[in-house]
């Protein structure tokens, strides 16, 4: 359709986000979604939500890494296109949160799985928190990695 | 022949593969994995003592938190033979509807993203935005509240409390049969809705549907009947349905809200005064408990040993949703976007869902069907 | 239709106009209501440096207490340090914080009532009322006010105790004010059965050397603690409670031992009528007094009543040591009943 050309043009300079949730409480996740609404309205930075790994130049990573992301965690960042960058939402990635303890499942940190760029403390963080944190790291990082800056 | 969605996938919002059985572009059946995000949350819990148990009850999941420290902490509260004061009831009742909405918007939003719906998703988002306002402004956090404890709740609320929530209300209210009209009139969107993911009332019985699914479906039960607070202070009615397909079941979430607008604005009417908290000394002993959540009926066994919690396990509505759906909704599906759809329409919460993980002999995780578990 | 006449009245109006000429964030969004709780804020100088905040917390690794350097002119400062990427912003540290201002805030969470800022703690501190000599140190270094005197008793309010552990380093008495663990009373229980057990094995093991003790005479044993260790984490694997709970148990331990030779037994049978617990019976097929170990009291009834002084009657006390090689001991002490001695005076 013609919209969907004009939007894909649009789109092309723009940051594809991948959201991967790797066993959280849902909760950064709702979040999340809760910047799609116009209140937040992540599009207006040129931020797309797409949750497809492989067109993705930022992954979003939430939750504590369960049994069954041990592997699949990296099979997910390999899938997505260089250049690429990591932010950890919430305190789940970056530590493990209250999962962490005797006789939890999780094998937090992310960051010994893949590299992680950025991390937005928080459980979870405000949307206002996680929309700063991506505009200061994203442009800047995603232009390190040898992509033009808008 | 058969096609893999997720654990990531663009409809979905939490992690979780669906396998399509497809003859053509028809889907014959579906089958569920899980085990994607299972923490282990009732064996740390094991053991430690109910103050810190009760953020762990509230990170079971993130959309319907509120309601798992509800009955959490009643189910402590029966262990001891102790009531929360009046009060503190009311104000659990304003949290627990307040939640119930803004849950219910997040499904529906949800769905009409799986629709391509852009219009209504944005608008139900935007409308939540002021419900999630209200939650914060309550209790102090958007998502994990942290305001049930044992005994009451944590602070109290009023009159500048009361005001703003009640004005937010309003907005929603204003806005909201606008929205349910485009949604329940509006032609392209009916097309894609009515009897598509269809699940009769026996299939639904069979399933053990609960909540807003089992209720679309014709199945009367709502656990706020039972609760003795709704029960003797409130007055609401319970939205039932008969059709049992997508359309249904988006309706009767969206039916739910003004009813919970309706019992918010009882509740901060007929508030009475008095304590907000009482010093519960937790006995030793067992007790079970069941308390209705967005999604349905949150069941909490739990047994304690003094302060310490011996053995807790929980049941979680979306565990009979997400089955029911995949056995009898996606069971004869035109296309693979109604499947998505229909499996968003069902309203799963994946974090609720995965209480047990099931092991062989060798210790390696294999999460079977529910119907087998039993 | 409806629907597009929706799509045509939306576009019409003028806020949608206003909204798409200038989408942007309103600055309000990042307005946080009063009660938003974000990360505790930390008032160095308030800190009383008792730990309820860690010890609350529900996230593992949220919150250290970290203390400064000494300088010359006073201690470093003791005080909590958050860890943002593990605080999960609740404010039960905040609520439970007992300093007087508040070390922590954190949304209105510290306003809240000090009456239900009940800690969760794996222990429980109680007074031993026999052993304690209402010395009243304990009750000084409260940092709360949670010890008081009842009745003339020294009493721990429990609602108020925030679980420091300064009452114990103060008090005197070795024993006095206890820390009892509460998650595994039932395992606590088999690994103290169990080491009194072995204990009065090993006593009951020297057979000759306890009958061949005189009164005002010592029997000295040493039993190294590494024999028992691995039986006892088999109880409690966490090896710090496992010690705490040994050397609780041990010092002020006392045993009673009972021994017969039964070669010399005369068979009277007068000890088995006074047995209070019917512990002690004549077994006649093998023509012998049996002691039944499990009934039995040590009250030594049967040894005063024995007409024909075979049977005896020794204490044992313990104490926990560490011998020349270095290696941990439990330092074993018998002596025979100061009975005897009564006796004996009595006779001559």
């Amino acid at each position: 359709m013609v919209l969907n050309t004009v939007k894909d043009i649009v789109r092309k300079s723009s940051i594809h986000v991948c959201i991967v949730n790797c066993g959280g409480c849902n909760g950064c996740d709702v979040e999340l979604v809760a910047l799609l609404s116009p209140r937040y309205d992540l599009e207006q930075y040129g931020i797309y939500v797409h949750n497809n790994p492989r067109e993705a130049d930022v992954l979003l990573v939430t939750g504590a890494v369960t049994e069954q992301w041990v592997t699949n965690l990296k099979r997910i960042y390999d899938k997505a296109p260089e250049p690429k960058i990591v932010v950890a939402v919430g305190n789940c990635p970056q530590s493990g949160d209250v999962f962490a303890q005797e006789g939890g499942k999780v094998h937090a940190p992310v960051s010994n799985f893949i590299p992680v760029d950025a991390a937005i403390p928080g459980c979870p963080p405000r949307p206002t928190e996680i929309l700063s944190a991506i505009l200061a790291v994203g442009p800047d990082a995603i232009a390190q990695r040898g992509r033009e800056k808008k | 022949m058969i096609l893999p969605i997720g654990p990531i996938h663009p409809g979905l919002k939490e992690p979780l593969r669906l396998k399509l059985q497809l003859e053509g572009e028809k889907v014959i059946k579906a089958e569920i994995d899980y085990g994607y995000v299972h923490r282990g949350i009732e064996k740390i819990m094991e053991g430690k003592t109910w103050q810190k148990s009760i953020y762990l009850a509230e990170r079971i999941c993130g959309i319907c938190s509120y309601e798992h420290t509800q009955t959490f902490a009643e189910t402590i509260e029966k262990i001891s033979g102790v009531q929360a004061p009046p009060r503190a009831q009311y104000l659990r009742v304003i949290t627990n509807e307040l939640d119930r909405i803004q849950s219910h918007l997040l499904a529906n939003s949800t769905f009409f993203k799986t629709l391509d719906h852009e219009v209504l998703f944005i608008h139900v988002l935007d409308m939540r935005e002021y419900i999630m306002d209200a939650i914060e402004l309550l209790t102090g956090n958007r998502v994990n509240m942290g305001w049930n404890v044992v005994g009451g709740v944590r602070m109290d609320a009023d009159e500048s409390h009361f005001k703003p929530i009640l004005e937010k209300l309003d907005v929603v209210e204003e806005r909201f049969p606008r929205v349910r009209e485009l949604f329940a009139e509006g032609p392209a969107v009916a097309l894609r809705n009515k009897n598509v993911g269809l699940m009769t009332k026996k299939e639904a019985i069979l399933g053990r549907a609960v909540g807003p699914i089992g209720r679309a479906s014709g199945i009367k039960k709502d656990y706020r009947h039972d609760h003795p607070t709704y029960q003797d202070y409130f007055d609401f009615k319970t939205i039932v349905r008969n059709e049992g397909d997508n359309y249904a079941r988006t309706l009767t979430k969206f039916d739910e809200i003004p009813e919970s607008i309706s019992l918010i604005r009882q509740a901060i009417e007929n508030m009475p005064k008095g304590d907000i908290r009482t010093p519960v000394n937790v006995k030793s002993g067992y007790a079970k408990w069941q308390g209705e959540a967005p999604r349905g009926e949150v069941a909490y066994h739990i047994e304690t040993n003094g302060n310490l919690i011996k053995h807790i396990s929980i049941r979680t509505p979306s565990i009979a949703n997400i089955d029911s759906c995949a056995k009898f909704m996606l069971k004869d599906v035109a296309s693979v976007s109604d499947a998505v759809s229909t499996y968003a329409s069902a309203d799963p919460c994946i974090a609720c869902a995965e209480r047990v993980s099931i092991t062989d002999e060798t210790g390696k995780t294999v999460n079977k069907d529910f119907f087998e578990v039993r | 239709m409806s629907s597009l006449m929706w799509y045509i009245y939306d576009f019409a109006r003028k806020a949608w106009v206003d909204g798409f000429a200038n989408a942007k964030s309103k600055p309000e969004i990042v307005d946080m209501p009063s009660r938003f709780r974000n990360f505790p804020v930390v008032i160095k100088e308030n800190c009383i440096g008792c730990g309820a905040c860690t010890a609350s917390c529900p996230s593992p690794h949220a919150i250290k207490l970290v203390r400064d350097e000494d300088t010359e002119e006073e201690e470093g400062k003791t005080y909590p340090v958050i860890n943002q990427s593990s605080c999960i912003r609740c404010g039960f540290c905040a609520e439970v914080c007992p300093s007087e201002p508040k070390t922590l805030e954190c949304g209105e969470n510290h306003f809240i009532l000090p009456e239900f800022n009940i800690i969760p703690s794996s222990r429980q501190y109680v007074v031993d009322d026999f052993l304690c000599i209402r010395c009243k140190k304990c009750i000084k270094a409260c940092p709360v006010g949670a010890i008081s005197v009842v009745d003339d008793r020294i009493v721990v309010n429990q609602l108020k105790c925030i679980t420091c552990g300064d009452c114990v380093d103060v008090c005197k008495v070795n024993g006095a004010m206890k820390a009892v663990y509460l998650d595994n009373i039932q395992e606590q229980r088999k690994l103290i059965a169990f080491v009194v057990d072995t204990l009065e094995k090993f006593i009951e093991s020297h057979k000759d050397d306890l009958r061949a003790l005189e009164h005002n005479r010592l029997l000295q044993y040493e039993y190294p603690v590494s024999k028992l260790w691995n039986p006892i984490l088999e109880f409690i694997s966490d090896e710090e409670i496992a010690k705490e709970i040994l050397v609780n148990a041990v010092t002020r331990l006392k045993i009673r031992v009972i021994d017969w030779n039964s070669e010399e037994c005369k068979k009277c049978q007068l000890c088995i009528p006074d047995c209070p617990t019917k512990a002690i019976s004549f077994d006649e097929k093998t023509d012998t007094i049996v002691r039944n170990e499990d009934k039995c009291l040590r009250c030594s009834i049967c040894y005063q009543s024995c007409s024909f002084s075979v049977i005896k009657y020794f204490l044992a006390k313990f104490s926990m040591e560490v011998n020349d090689n270095n290696e941990e001991v439990i330092s074993i002490t018998v002596k025979t009943s100061p009975l005897i001695s009564h006796i004996e005076e009595a006779v001559q």
